[in-house]
């Protein structure tokens, strides 16, 4: 089939956009699991899309392909292009405007007359083949309805379609506002729709520590918003990001849970087969079935706020006992930035002043494990650390030691 | 359901290109102009040909519409319920935005339906009056090219008063923060919004002859032992710098990133934060930061005789 621009389906567009900007080492070859035409068309469709934010390096594996951006330094969003590609047909777009044209003056009118207007006061100006018959305009009217574009009334048995803008939308007044919710917000790909429609675009805001990858999720975290405002059951189909393997999930979907330092996101739920609330990260669902309404919806909720209360990051740990951990610094002279650093850092945890030369942090939470990266942060100034789950000093010291070793130091003096 | 073509860049470019066309400025030149600015790089060769060949009979043969408005396209409900969920915001109070038409629309989640789990707590005042009116008078600062006068706290406490040129307000979630940047008369200033007491709108200027700071980029070269999963780890967290990633072997990557010198601190504990799954090759300054810190820990636990279980 010959090339094309646009696409029909996202997914396998979306793997080939995280390759490039995640990883960008793989030369063509090493993506192996998919032929090497779908690699190349791929790769051109989205040169196409980003052109000049994609990088080339050639090395001994040959070319390797990459995305290359400081999302510091962009308004928008490069990704969210990806759903501005949607293939279409030919009546598809000649039928979107030809019935927002017969509609704009706000009558409503039945899929009879819309039909018999297109075919005398438009298609008639052209001497093609081009035919669009009654079935044809009445799904693309149901289509519209759905999304929100026509709203149906009854005229007795007949159905009437009207468009739902009664008068213009003051969008020029969300200028700016959509130019930081678009970036912001975890569905900010919404708000880049509304730019286009925008003469003038703000360029007023930047982002700092901006993960742009969820992007790809959100028509995923779309359907789990919609459950979660719908109190709805859903069923995940979801991959296993390590090994790959496939499996499915039924869940009561209760909250989003979004990290602001690496820009993952998951779906918390309670779990009903497991008995147990879950997480789930989002670029691993692949597909959400949302099921009927949910009667324990706000028992769950009760759970979620109760479990929040001991977690540090997304991981509940073995059969969620609690780990108590203490880290006490030493904090020097003109040094009360660390002490607001651990107030604003310390999440479910307590910071204690011990004298004016050290501080303590103390924590009871399922995982201990998870701080350990957040720990590091504070090398060269940690007095003392206690943990009862002696897996975390250890790995804390291990760690330590080898950075001695690899910097140079004498690694063999940490204990 | 966000995967439409009716939010797609062909459909935004036809409608931009009838909107022409029904004014009458429709020309051969002015379509590709259009399809280039609004499209994507290979939109050029399909766009202006469905239009001309009559695939997509939309225009005549002299680029007269066949359309008898001008096209517009009511909002989607997925784009009113957005905009909805944006009004419970508490930082939609720094923009006001007119609600009208939202009235009877559910939104399409709550705030609390997000927790952000790992941001800083020490976040802006979004409701503070005062912190409003400081970011409403530099948003029209930046927006109308005007000067500003401003008075704010350092983080040591000490007052400054400077006039400056107010070029971006940029935003960090991780710190829930804005920072107005702005190029001073001897300096480029980074202020944190939060600590601005007073703001006043001065004169315009002239923004041919205004340049944008540079920032003073410097590169950091890691080795990336994969373990732990490190290389998923370490790429995401990294993610937002402009960067390059090299195969060294089965379980070792190069990462070479460019950071803004202001930064190094922060990116300096980022990088301890992954242990010896990140080891810094250059540049030599930044290898002697962490040697220092790791040496001054190693001697902490030294002196402590380590540390116990409880």
């Amino acid at each position: 089939m010959a090339y094309r621009e646009l696409i029909k389906s996202f997914a396998r567009i979306c793997d080939y956009m995280r390759e490039f900007y995640v990883y960008g080492f793989k030369s063509r070859d090493e993506y192996s699991a998919k032929s090497a035409r779908s690699y190349d068309n791929e790769r051109r469709r989205i040169e196409s899309w980003l052109g000049d934010r994609m990088a080339f390096r050639q090395d001994a594996a040959g070319k390797i392909v990459f995305l290359s951006v400081d999302s510091r330094q962009i308004p928008h969003n490069p990704l969210y292009k990806a759903f501005k590609a949607k293939s279409f047909t030919n009546k598809d777009i000649t039928l979107h405007f030809y019935i927002l044209d017969i509609l704009a003056d706000g009558r409503a009118l039945s899929c009879r007359e819309i039909v018999d207007r297109i075919n005398d006061g438009y298609l008639s100006r052209f001497s093609g083949t081009f035919s669009l018959d009654e079935s044809t305009v009445r799904k693309k009217l149901k289509e519209y309805e759905g999304l929100g574009l026509l709203r149906a009334e009854k005229n007795g048995r007949e159905v009437l379609y009207r468009r739902t803008d009664g008068g213009p939308f003051p969008l020029n007044s969300w200028s700016d506002a959509l130019a930081f919710y678009s970036e912001e917000d975890p569905m900010g790909v919404v708000g880049s729709f509304l730019l286009d429609k925008l003469d003038n675009d703000s360029d007023v805001f930047r982002f700092k520590h901006h993960y742009i990858l969820h992007a790809l999720d959100s028509d995923i975290l779309c359907q789990l918003l919609q459950a979660i405002d719908g109190r709805r059951s859903v069923e995940l189909t979801a991959r296993n990001l390590r090994n790959g393997y496939g499996y499915r999930r039924t869940v009561c979907p209760l909250k989003i849970y979004v990290s602001t330092q690496s820009g993952r996101q998951y779906l918390l739920g309670y779990y009903y087969r497991g008995r147990r609330m879950a997480f789930f990260r989002l670029d691993a669902v692949k597909k959400v079935t949302i099921n009927g309404e949910e009667k324990l919806y706000d028992t769950y909720l009760e759970y979620q706020t109760q479990f929040d209360r001991h977690l540090w990051g997304v991981s509940a740990g073995a059969g969620h006992s609690l780990d108590h951990i203490e880290m006490t610094v030493r904090v020097d002279p003109g040094e009360d930035f660390i002490v607001q650093r651990l107030e604003r850092e310390k999440r479910h945890g307590t910071v204690e002043i011990l004298d004016d030369r050290t501080c303590r942090f103390t924590a009871d939470v399922y995982d201990a494990s998870e701080l350990l990266p957040w720990l590091r942060t504070f090398i060269g100034r940690i007095v003392e650390l206690k943990c009862s789950d002696p897996m975390v000093t250890d790995t804390f010291h291990e760690d330590l030691r080898r950075m001695s070793a690899l910097y140079g130091g004498g690694g063999d003096a940490v204990q | 359901m966000l995967f439409s073509e009716i939010y797609g860049s062909y459909f935004n470019v036809v409608a931009a290109v009838l909107a022409e066309a029904a004014e009458g400025r429709l020309t051969e030149r002015r379509l590709t102009e259009l399809v280039q600015e609004k499209a994507f790089a290979e939109s050029v060769l399909a766009i202006p040909a469905a239009l001309k060949n009559g695939d997509w009979p939309l225009l005549g043969q002299n680029f007269e519409p066949v359309i008898r408005h001008k096209p517009t396209l009511p909002l989607t409900t997925l784009q009113k319920r957005w905009l909805k969920a944006l009004l419970l915001d508490p930082r939609i109070a720094l923009f006001a935005p007119d609600a009208t038409g939202l009235e009877d629309v559910e939104p399409l989640y709550r705030p609390e339906t997000f927790v952000r789990f790992d941001q800083y707590a020490d976040g802006d005042p979004y409701g503070d009056e005062g912190y409003i009116r400081c970011f409403r008078t530099v948003l029209q600062a930046v927006r109308e090219k005007r000067r500003l006068k401003l008075r704010f706290r350092s983080r040591t406490g000490a007052r400054h008063s400077i006039t400056c040129i107010p070029y971006r307000l940029e935003y960090s979630a991780k710190d829930d923060k804005f920072r107005l940047l702005a190029a001073g008369t001897r300096r480029d200033n980074v202020i944190n919004l939060a600590r601005v007491e007073f703001c006043e709108l001065l004169e315009k200027y002239d923004p041919d002859s205004f340049r944008f700071p540079e920032k003073d980029l410097h590169e950091l070269v890691l080795l990336l032992h994969d373990e732990r999963n490190g290389l998923e780890r370490v790429l995401l967290h990294f993610s937002h710098f402009e960067k390059e990633t090299r195969k060294l072997d089965d379980h070792l990557y190069q990462i070479e990133l460019r950071y803004d010198q202001e930064d190094e601190t922060e990116l300096l504990i980022r990088v301890l934060s992954f242990g010896p799954v990140l080891e810094v090759k250059a540049p030599a300054e930044f290898i002697s930061l962490v040697k220092e810190r790791v040496d001054r820990q190693t001697a902490h636990m030294f002196q402590t005789e380590g540390s116990v279980h409880l």
